[in-house]
C-alpha cells in the first residue's frame, strides 16, 4: 500500500504539471491583462508610469519566460506575489485556506453523516410514503444550484427568522469560536444539501443491492438483530460504491463552495479565486488553481485508499 | 473535564469579545460605485476616498453639496502670480496619530510622492505643471506651477497628506504596495487605525486627539462584501448601519429601520463613439442615435425618475449653457437623418459596456429595441474592466456604453476628452480629437477668473452638445441606505467617493 501511494503520489506531479501549463495558456487567451485590470478606467498614467509598472510585475517579459519563471519558483515552493496588493501568493492562501476547509469539512461531515443515515432510511423503508418524500426531497436538493440554495436560505434563515447573522465570518471586534461557529452554520448547512441529495441516492440504491444477497439473508435467518444486520453486513458492502461517490464529488464541494462564499462574503479561497479572476491576477489565479488540484488529487487518492479500509480483500498491488 | 474546560474557556471568550459597551458604526463605506475595496494606498487609489479620509486628510475639502471648497489641513490660502503660485498656510497644533507634529515639510512630502513614477500615482497627472514646492515655515506651503491650473484645488480635495516621518523610509517603488499602508497608517483623520482582518474588515477607533474635536463613537468599522446583495442583506438585518444600494435595492425595503439617502451621481451616461473610426464619423448618425431614444420613457419606467436627461458631459448645472439642442425624441426625424448619412442598415454594431447590473442590461435591451425601430442594428456585449480597458485602449471597437464621473468640476473631463490624452497617453478612450474643444479645456485650466472659466466650460459643453463626441444621455442619481439608529450622518454621492465635508467626528448612534 505505501509503494502504491508513493506510485500514485509521483503520477501526479506530471499532471500538476499539465494543468498548470493549460491553465496558463488559457489565461493567455482571456482579453485584457494584469496591467488592463490593475489600473482602473479613468486613472491616468503616463507612457512611462505604466512600463515602470509593467517591468515591475514581470509582463515585459515574452509568455514562455512568464510562464517558466512561474514554474521555477513554484517547485521552489514560491508562488509569487498577487498583483492586486504585492502579498505573497501563499500567504493569502494559507490565511484563505483555514475558512474554506471549516466550510467544506462541515458541510462533507453533516452531508455523509445525514446522506447515508437518510439513504439506509430510505432502502430500509422502500416505497413507503418516506421513502418517496425523501427521494423528492433528494431530486430538490440535487437540482438545486449552491447559489440559489444560498440565497434563499439567507433570505429565510437570516432575515427573516434572524436565527444566524446575514454572512461574514464573525462579528467585528468579536469572532470568538462560538460567534465563528454562528456564522459557519447557515453556509455549511446549504452545502451539505447537495451532499445530503446525492449521497442519499447512491446509498439507497446501494443498500438495496445489497440488501437481497444471499449472506444477508443468510445471516436474517440466523437469527442476527436487523440493526446489526444492517451495520455489520450490508453497511460494508454497500459503502464501497458510496466512498467513490464522496471522493468524486469533491470537486462539487468546491464549486459550491465558490458560490457560497461570495454570497455569505466567506473570507475563504473560493471568493479569493474570483477575486484574482476579476482582475485577471495571473500569479494568484496559478497559485490557487495549484492548491486546488491538488487537494482534489489527494482526495482522489484518499478515496482509493479507503476502499482497502472498508474491504479488506481490495489489495493495492 | 477537558470537554468541559474546553467549552468555559469559549464562553469566557464570546464574552470577554461582547463584553465592551462603545459605540459603534459599522458600514460598507467602500461598496458600489465609489468604493475601493482592500485598496489602501491614497496615492495610487482613484476611489474609496470617502473611506480613506476617515483616517487621514486632505489639505482642502467641498461641501457635502459640492459648491465650495474650504479648508481641512490648510487654514488658509493664496493663489498669486495670474494663478501660478498657490500659498497655503497649515491649521496650527495639527498631530499624526502617532503624536508627531504635522508640518508644511509634509505636504510636500505627498505631493513629491506623487509625481514620482515610481509611486504610480494617477495623481501625477493632476499635478504635473508643478515645478516647485516651497516651505518657508513649518505652516507655510507655497506651490508654484509651470502654468496656471484653477483646477489644482479640487485635485487637492482627493490627495490625502502622508507622514514624512514614517514613509521616508520606504523606497517609492516598494510604497506602492507596501505593508504599511495595511499594517500601521498613520494619519491626521478624526479616527485611528486600529485593525484589519483582510477580507473581512477594517476597524478604526477614535482619535482623541482630531483638530475638530473627539469623535462622538468609539469604533467605525468598514466591512467588505464580495456581492452587493449580502450587504444589502446584512443592512436590512441590523448587522449594518450603512450601504450604498442600488435604485433596485431601495424598493426592497419596508418599514422605518432604514433610511433610504439619494443624491445626484455627478456621473454622466454616455453611448460614447471611436472617434477614430470610419463608422460614426458621420455627426447625422449620431445625431440620430439620440434622436432615436425615448431618454424620457427610458428615466421614467427603468430609472423610476431617478435620473436626469443631460445633453452634454458636465453634470455640474452651472456649466451647462441654456439652449444647448436638446436632441428630443423623434423616430421620424431619427430615419431621416440615417437615410441622408446613407446609413447601411444591414450593418450590426457592437456596443461594448462594462456595466454588468440589471439596470443597465434593461437600458441596453432598450435602446437596441428604439434604434432597431429605426433601422440601426446594435447588439450589446458585456465584459469586465480588463476587457473593456483593453478593447477600447485599441483601435478595434465601435461604440461603448460607460459613464464618466465628471465631479463638482469640469476638469475631470480633461483626460479623457483632450486629445493628448488619446491612449496610450491617457484615459481619452473614445480617441476624441477636436482642436477646438481642446483649446477651451486649456482655457478652463489656466484662467483663474471664475466668470472666463464658467464661460469657457459652457462652450465646451455647447461644442461637446453640437459635435457629439459621444452622445451624453442621462444622469442618475445614487442612493445609499442608513439604520435610523444614527444621527448626524453625512452621506452623499461623489465619483469615487470624492473628499467632502461629511463631519464623521459628529456621526452618533443610538
Amino acid at each position: 500500500m505505501g509503494l502504491y501511494t508513493l506510485r500514485r503520489l509521483l503520477i501526479s506531479i506530471p499532471l500538476l504539471l499539465v494543468i498548470s501549463a493549460v491553465v496558463f495558456t488559457l489565461l493567455q487567451f482571456t482579453p485584457g491583462d494584469p496591467l488592463d485590470a490593475y489600473i482602473p478606467p479613468d486613472q491616468v498614467l503616463s507612457a512611462q508610469q505604466r512600463e515602470i509598472l509593467k517591468v515591475d510585475l514581470g509582463l515585459d517579459q515574452s509568455k514562455p519566460v512568464q510562464y517558466f519563471k512561474w514554474l521555477g519558483r513554484a517547485v521552489q515552493g514560491d508562488l509569487g506575489y498577487r498583483i492586486k496588493n504585492g502579498q505573497p501568493v501563499l500567504a493569502e492562501l494559507g490565511r484563505r485556506l483555514p475558512p474554506t476547509l471549516l466550510l467544506m469539512g462541515l458541510g462533507m461531515t453533516v452531508g455523509v453523516a445525514l446522506g447515508i443515515f437518510f439513504g439506509i432510511v430510505a432502502a430500509v423503508k422502500r416505497y413507503t410514503l418516506l421513502d418517496n418524500t425523501l427521494t423528492f426531497l433528494a431530486f430538490l436538493g440535487i437540482s438545486t444550484p449552491a447559489f440559489l440554495a444560498g440565497l434563499l436560505g439567507m433570505y429565510v434563515f437570516a432575515l427573516k427568522l434572524g436565527w444566524f447573522p446575514a454572512g461574514g465570518y464573525q462579528t467585528p471586534g468579536q469572532g470568538g469560536v462560538l460567534d465563528i461557529l454562528r456564522h459557519l452554520m447557515l453556509p455549511a448547512m446549504i452545502l451539505s444539501v447537495t451532499y445530503i441529495a446525492i449521497l442519499m441516492r447512491y446509498t439507497r440504491s446501494s443498500v438495496l443491492e445489497v440488501l437481497f444477497q444471499d449472506y444477508v439473508r443468510t445471516a436474517s435467518a440466523k437469527g442476527v438483530r436487523s440493526y446489526r444486520v444492517i451495520a455489520k453486513h450490508v453497511l460494508r458492502n454497500a459503502l464501497i460504491p458510496v466512498v467513490t461517490v464522496i471522493g468524486a464529488n469533491i470537486a462539487n464541494l468546491i464549486g459550491g463552495a465558490v458560490f457560497l462564499e461570495s454570497i455569505f462574503s466567506w473570507p475563504g479561497t473560493g471568493q479569493l479565486y474570483l477575486d484574482a479572476i476579476d482582475s485577471r491576477d495571473y500569479p494568484m489565479i496559478m497559485g490557487t488553481t495549484l492548491i486546488l488540484a491538488i487537494i482534489i488529487l489527494l482526495a482522489n487518492l484518499i478515496t482509493d485508499l479507503m476502499y482497502g479500509l472498508i474491504d479488506p480483500r481490495i489489495r493495492f498491488s | 473535564m477537558m470537554k468541559r474546560s474546553l467549552l468555559a474557556l469559549t464562553f469566557a471568550l464570546c464574552t470577554l469579545g461582547s463584553a465592551s459597551a462603545d459605540k459603534v458604526i459599522t458600514g460598507a463605506f467602500d461598496q458600489g460605485p465609489g468604493g475601493a475595496p482592500g485598496q489602501f494606498n491614497p496615492l495610487t487609489n482613484t476611489a474609496g476616498f470617502t473611506w480613506l479620509n476617515k483616517y487621514y486628510s486632505t489639505l482642502v475639502l467641498y461641501d457635502p453639496a459640492f459648491k465650495t471648497i474650504s479648508g481641512d489641513l490648510a487654514s488658509s490660502w493664496t493663489v498669486a502670480d495670474g494663478g501660478k503660485k498657490y500659498t497655503f498656510v497649515l491649521r496650527n497644533g495639527v498631530k499624526w496619530h502617532d503624536g508627531e507634529a504635522l508640518t508644511s515639510a509634509d505636504v510636500k512630502f505627498s505631493l513629491d510622492l506623487a509625481n514620482n513614477p515610481d509611486s504610480g500615482s494617477g495623481f501625477a497627472a493632476k499635478f504635473g505643471n508643478i515645478t516647485k514646492i516651497q516651505t518657508p515655515s513649518a505652516r507655510t506651503v507655497v506651490i508654484t506651477l509651470s502654468k496656471p491650473n484653477a483646477a489644482l484645488l479640487d485635485a487637492l480635495t482627493n490627495f490625502m497628506i502622508l507622514p514624512q516621518h514614517a514613509l521616508s523610509k520606504i523606497a517609492p517603488k516598494d510604497l506602492r504596495n507596501a505593508a504599511w499602508w495595511r499594517a500601521n497608517p498613520i494619519g491626521t483623520g478624526p479616527f485611528k487605525w486600529n485593525k484589519l482582518v483582510p477580507d473581512q474588515y477594517v476597524e478604526l477607533v477614535a482619535n482623541p486627539d482630531y483638530f475638530r474635536g473627539k469623535p462622538k463613537i468609539d469604533r467605525l468599522v468598514n466591512r467588505y462584501f464580495k456581492e452587493q446583495a449580502a450587504a444589502v442583506v446584512a443592512l436590512k438585518s441590523g448587522d449594518l448601519d450603512f450601504s450604498y444600494l442600488s435604485l433596485d435595492d431601495t424598493k426592497t425595503f419596508s418599514g422605518n429601520a432604514v433610511k433610504i439617502i439619494s443624491g445626484p451621481s455627478q456621473v454622466a451616461n454616455y453611448l460614447g463613439f471611436n472617434n477614430a473610426s470610419p463608422v460614426l464619423k458621420d455627426v447625422r448618425v449620431r445625431q440620430a442615435i439620440l434622436q432615436a431614444i425615448d431618454r424620457d420613457t427610458i428615466v421614467k419606467q427603468l430609472y423610476g425618475g431617478g435620473a436626469e436627461v443631460a445633453n452634454c458631459p458636465v453634470t455640474n448645472t452651472k456649466y451647462v449653457p441654456k439652449g444647448i439642442n436638446a436632441y428630443a425624441y423623434n423616430q421620424d426625424q431619427a430615419r431621416q437623418l440615417l437615410k441622408a448619412a446613407g446609413w447601411d442598415n444591414s450593418r450590426t454594431v457592437e456596443v461594448i459596456t462594462y456595466y454588468s447590473d440589471q439596470l443597465s442590461k434593461d437600458v441596453l435591451v432598450t435602446i437596441q429595441q428604439m434604434l432597431g425601430q429605426v433601422g440601426m442594428k446594435i447588439a450589446p456585449r458585456f465584459v469586465d474592466v480588463p476587457t473593456y480597458n483593453q478593447t477600447t485602449g485599441g483601435n478595434d471597437f465601435t461604440m461603448v456604453y460607460a459613464g464618466i464621473g465628471n465631479g463638482p468640476d469640469p476638469d475631470t473631463l480633461y483626460p479623457s476628452m483632450h486629445s493628448d490624452f488619446i491612449p496610450p497617453n491617457g484615459t481619452n478612450r473614445m480617441k476624441v480629437n477636436i482642436p477646438a474643444l481642446n483649446k477651451l479645456f486649456e482655457q478652463g485650466q489656466e484662467t483663474t477668473s471664475t466668470a472666463a472659466r464658467t464661460k469657457a466650460y459652457q462652450e465646451m459643453c455647447s461644442l461637446a452638445n453640437k459635435q457629439l463626441p459621444w452622445d451624453v444621455l442621462w444622469s442618475a442619481k445614487r442612493f445609499g441606505g442608513v439604520s435610523n439608529k444614527l444621527s448626524n450622518f453625512i452621506w452623499t454621492p461623489a465619483p469615487g467617493g470624492g473628499r467632502y465635508d461629511d463631519k464623521a467626528y459628529l456621526w452618533d448612534t443610538k
